[in-house]
């Protein structure tokens, strides 16, 4: 994270609500319940595809501002380059998850997709928690945990969108809890860190990754659904 | 590992809270300053950078160890630290010459974390944990291509002006596939400025600058940077941007503000001068309502009976031939409408000019009213014979009538109308028609005309037919009336000519332009209170003219007396009927004013001898 995003942040508040507003408002979108995933038959495959890119860009701003917003407020400078460092602490890194261009132009639409759920189904767990944590903080800014709490809602509907799509394109429809019980090796995070300062630190730099991983593989998804051929 | 992990990070927090500035060679993926120390610098990797998100290459130097001069006994080594049981393992593909170690595609994992070392001989091993780093946080895109700018507008000053520059995103960052996501970055500056203008980052490929100067020559760049992480690529090369002045809109701007100014200054002139001089504007543009009156005549004159001023001015001021006699006798009428004396009425003044009789006066009168009267614009006074008459006559209807009531005359109308003797108005044609009744009637009115209607026109004129007797008259006076004159001759007292009786509501008697006496019967043989009697064409006596009447004799029936139908004008009659050969059957003379003509006119009598009017003649046939 880095301080030049810090004021950013209020404009870019202001610009994610906008298109909350414009997918959850909008008539076709598919209801936001859990148990309804199957009320959304109007909605288009590309239609579907193009709002959770939505959805993961701007979970991928909203967590980059996340942790820049944190990281100006209780990292001190010195420390800030632990990210890099503690990249390998995150706890998806042992998900089988393609984590190159080469890798990613081999696997097929199907895997991308599953890769893209298991990311969004592994970290609405600790975002929850992450919640939790912050809330503790003595100091802790009210933006923070706003943008908290809405990376973790947004990370739902991503979940159910996700889900969706699968069942659409690939028309599995067992996905519906399928990683969920892929249990995040939380537990390893907590005893380990000595702060929970940084271990929160560590988890918002994962979460940016991930957040990035996941805009990333849908976008590679949509080309590849409109443009084959020339497409990675 | 998770022990030695945390392990790690309390060493590292340890260091770096004591004595962050000392490490060398760290902190390559952030921005801020290093500190330069005395103390020798081992190897380190400068940089690690990746252009494309999916390749990177790093670069190290010796630093200053005398000992490890030779490139080649530096070896990089990395980590991926995408699982517990990762090993070190030395760089793919080396590049001695500039010190670069370079990670292909196959090497290159994003989102992973690797981390370089540099061993020496002897294993020796200089590492950095600072040195470990995802790549997609050292991506450093590579500047735009193709450049170029258009204008977009000048300011009407002509002193600024606004580009759009546009180009092309860098071949080698992949944008198309959505696998990168990149934002521009234009700075500019003037061509010997020192300082750079930066516009805010954007996405797309065009962006406006604002509010250059003109004939300034602009330098302008551009630089990328993946969206959500933090590093700027190089700049591209300069364009440089210039517009020249353009001195003409400079002085239009001058020129609209001059005329702007002019104009307002010109509508404020005019205003004050509206306002100063109101009541003579007022004057212009509403001028007030004209009076009905004569030239050069007062009316006052009228009213207070000066005969003879008024006569004068009637009569010898040039204006024509104002019958005096009617002057005189309109005196006393105050509802009688004079003829408009104006000499712009061209047609009556014409008229008016030429006749020279009193006769022909009187029959110029009517010619003249009725066309003044048409031509004018009277006001409402409709009395007299004018509000029976219809007005719109024209002129030519009215001549026709007038020719017609001439008895025997219809090829000489003109020459009647155009007589080729003007006579001298003068006094002693007046004289005549001065002559009172014994009634105290109107005293030029010594004798009636009476004349069967022979036609009614269509436009409600009404042609009379002298009788036998005026036509014997006629032919007698046939050479004197040749001459067209209606003057003074006495042989023109032959000619019965028809007279338009004014009809007097009052009672006072006929209003008829009757100027000339009787012809064969002396005035006083008409029997006062005689009305009109039926009017027959018959053959008629020849009449000796009366020499001593100057004027015009009225139309007589040879048959009846003419004293019968010479009845003093002192009332009207009503006329009873009309005859199978269209004679008028009228009442005896009764002293009641007769009734209105029309309803809206009671001025109007129900009888002029010489005129009926349609409204007259439905009434009549009711």
């Amino acid at each position: 994270c880095f301080t030049d995003f810090f004021f950013l942040q209020w404009g870019v508040w202001a610009l994610l609500l906008w298109p909350c507003l414009v997918v959850i408002s909008n008539p076709e979108d598919c209801k936001e319940d859990h148990g309804s995933l199957t009320r959304c038959p109007s909605i288009s495959q590309e239609k579907l595809l193009d709002r959770i890119i939505h959805h993961a860009e701007l979970i991928y701003r909203v967590s980059e501002e996340l942790c820049s917003l944190f990281e100006e407020m209780f990292i001190p400078f010195p420390l800030r380059i632990q990210s890099n460092l503690a990249a390998y602490a995150c706890i998806t890194k042992t998900l089988p998850i393609p984590s190159s261009k080469s890798e990613l132009q081999q696997i097929s639409d199907k895997w991308l997709l599953h890769s893209v759920l298991m990311l969004v189904q592994s970290w609405i767990e600790p975002l929850v928690y992450l919640q939790m944590t912050l809330d503790h903080y003595d100091h802790a800014p009210d933006t923070l945990l706003n943008k908290t709490k809405w990376v973790s809602e947004k990370l739902v509907s991503l979940e159910q969108g996700v889900v969706a799509l699968i069942k659409k394109m690939l028309d599995d429809g067992t996905l519906a809890t399928a990683y969920n019980d892929q249990s995040v090796p939380q537990n390893d995070v907590q005893p380990e860190v000595l702060e929970s300062v940084m271990k929160d630190y560590v988890l918002i730099s994962c979460f940016k990754k991930d957040a990035h991983k996941m805009e990333t593989f849908l976008k590679l998804l949509k080309c590849r659904q409109t443009d084959r051929y020339n497409c990675a | 590992m998770a022990v030695s992990l945390s392990y790690d990070l309390l060493l590292l927090l340890v260091i770096s809270s004591l004595d962050w500035s000392s490490t060398p060679g760290s902190a390559f993926l952030t921005d801020h300053n290093r500190m330069t120390s005395s103390a020798p610098v081992e190897p380190h990797f400068t940089e690690c950078m990746s252009r494309d998100l999916e390749t990177f290459r790093c670069w190290w130097s010796p630093g200053t160890f005398h000992n490890l001069s030779s490139p080649e006994e530096l070896r990089v080594f990395y980590l991926k630290r995408n699982s517990p049981s990762s090993e070190w393992k030395e760089c793919p593909e080396y590049s001695h010459l500039n010190r670069e170690c370079f990670f292909d595609a196959n090497h290159t994992s994003i989102w992973i974390p690797y981390c370089l070392q540099l061993r020496g001989q002897n294993n020796i091993t200089y590492f950095n944990e600072d040195d470990c780093f995802s790549v997609e946080n050292i991506v450093r895109p590579d500047p735009p291509v193709s450049l170029n700018w258009t204008l977009l507008i000048v300011s009407p000053s002509g002193l600024s002006y606004d580009v759009m520059v546009s180009w092309e995103p860098p071949p080698s960052a992949d944008v198309s596939t959505g696998w990168m996501r990149i934002e521009y970055e234009i700075q500019y500056r003037e061509r010997n400025a020192t300082t750079w203008e930066a516009l805010e980052t954007q996405p797309h490929t065009q962006q406006t600058i604002y509010g250059l100067q003109a004939g300034t020559e602009y330098e302008v760049h551009i630089r990328t940077k993946m969206k959500g992480f933090p590093k700027f690529g190089d700049f591209s090369d300069s364009i440089f941007v210039k517009v020249t002045e353009i001195p003409l809109r400079e002085s239009a701007v001058l020129l609209t503000l001059v005329l702007t100014f002019g104009v307002a200054g010109i509508l404020i002139l005019i205003m004050l001068i509206v306002v100063s001089h109101q009541q003579r504007l007022m004057m212009i543009l509403l001028p007030p309502v004209p009076a009905p009156k004569i030239k050069g005549i007062d009316s006052e004159l009228l009213k207070k009976g000066k005969l003879e001023e008024l006569d004068f001015i009637l009569n010898g001021g040039g204006l024509g031939g104002l019958p005096t006699y009617i002057s005189d006798y309109y005196q006393d009428e105050p509802w009688v409408e004079f003829i408009e004396v104006d000499e712009e009425d061209a047609d009556c003044g014409e008229k008016e000019d030429q006749k020279s009789s009193d006769t022909q006066r009187l029959l110029g009168l009517p010619q003249r009213s009725v066309g003044c009267f048409s031509a004018d614009s009277h006001p409402d006074d409709d009395s007299g014979r004018a509000s029976c008459y219809d007005t719109d006559l024209s002129e030519q209807d009215t001549h026709l009538l007038a020719a017609s009531l001439l008895p025997g005359q219809p090829e000489d109308e003109e020459a009647f109308l155009h007589p080729d003797e003007k006579a001298p108005a003068s006094e002693t044609n007046k004289s005549p028609l001065i002559q009172t009744e014994s009634e105290g009637k109107p005293t030029w009115i010594n004798t009636d005309l009476y004349a069967q209607v022979s036609n009614v026109m269509p436009s409600g004129g009404v042609v009379l037919s002298p009788g036998q007797q005026l036509r014997i008259q006629e032919n007698t006076e046939k050479e004197s009336q040749k001459k067209g004159t209606l003057g003074e001759d006495t042989s023109k007292l032959n000619k019965p000519q028809f007279q338009l009786l004014v009809v007097d509501p009052d009672g006072s008697g006929y209003t008829s332009e009757i100027t000339a006496r009787q012809i064969s019967t002396p005035p006083s043989s008409l029997v006062p209170g005689e009305g009109y009697q039926t009017i027959y064409p018959q053959p008629m006596e020849t009449k000796p003219a009366a020499p001593s009447e100057p004027n015009q004799s009225p139309y007589i029936l040879p048959d009846s007396p003419q004293t019968r139908l010479f009845a003093p004008v002192a009332d009207y009659t009503v006329v009873q009927e009309l005859d199978t050969h269209q004679s008028l059957l009228l009442n005896l003379p009764t002293q009641q004013p007769p009734p209105p003509c029309l309803p809206q006119h009671p001025l109007k009598a129900p009888v002029a001898i010489g005129y009926v009017t349609p409204d007259l003649l439905g009434n009549l046939s009711s």
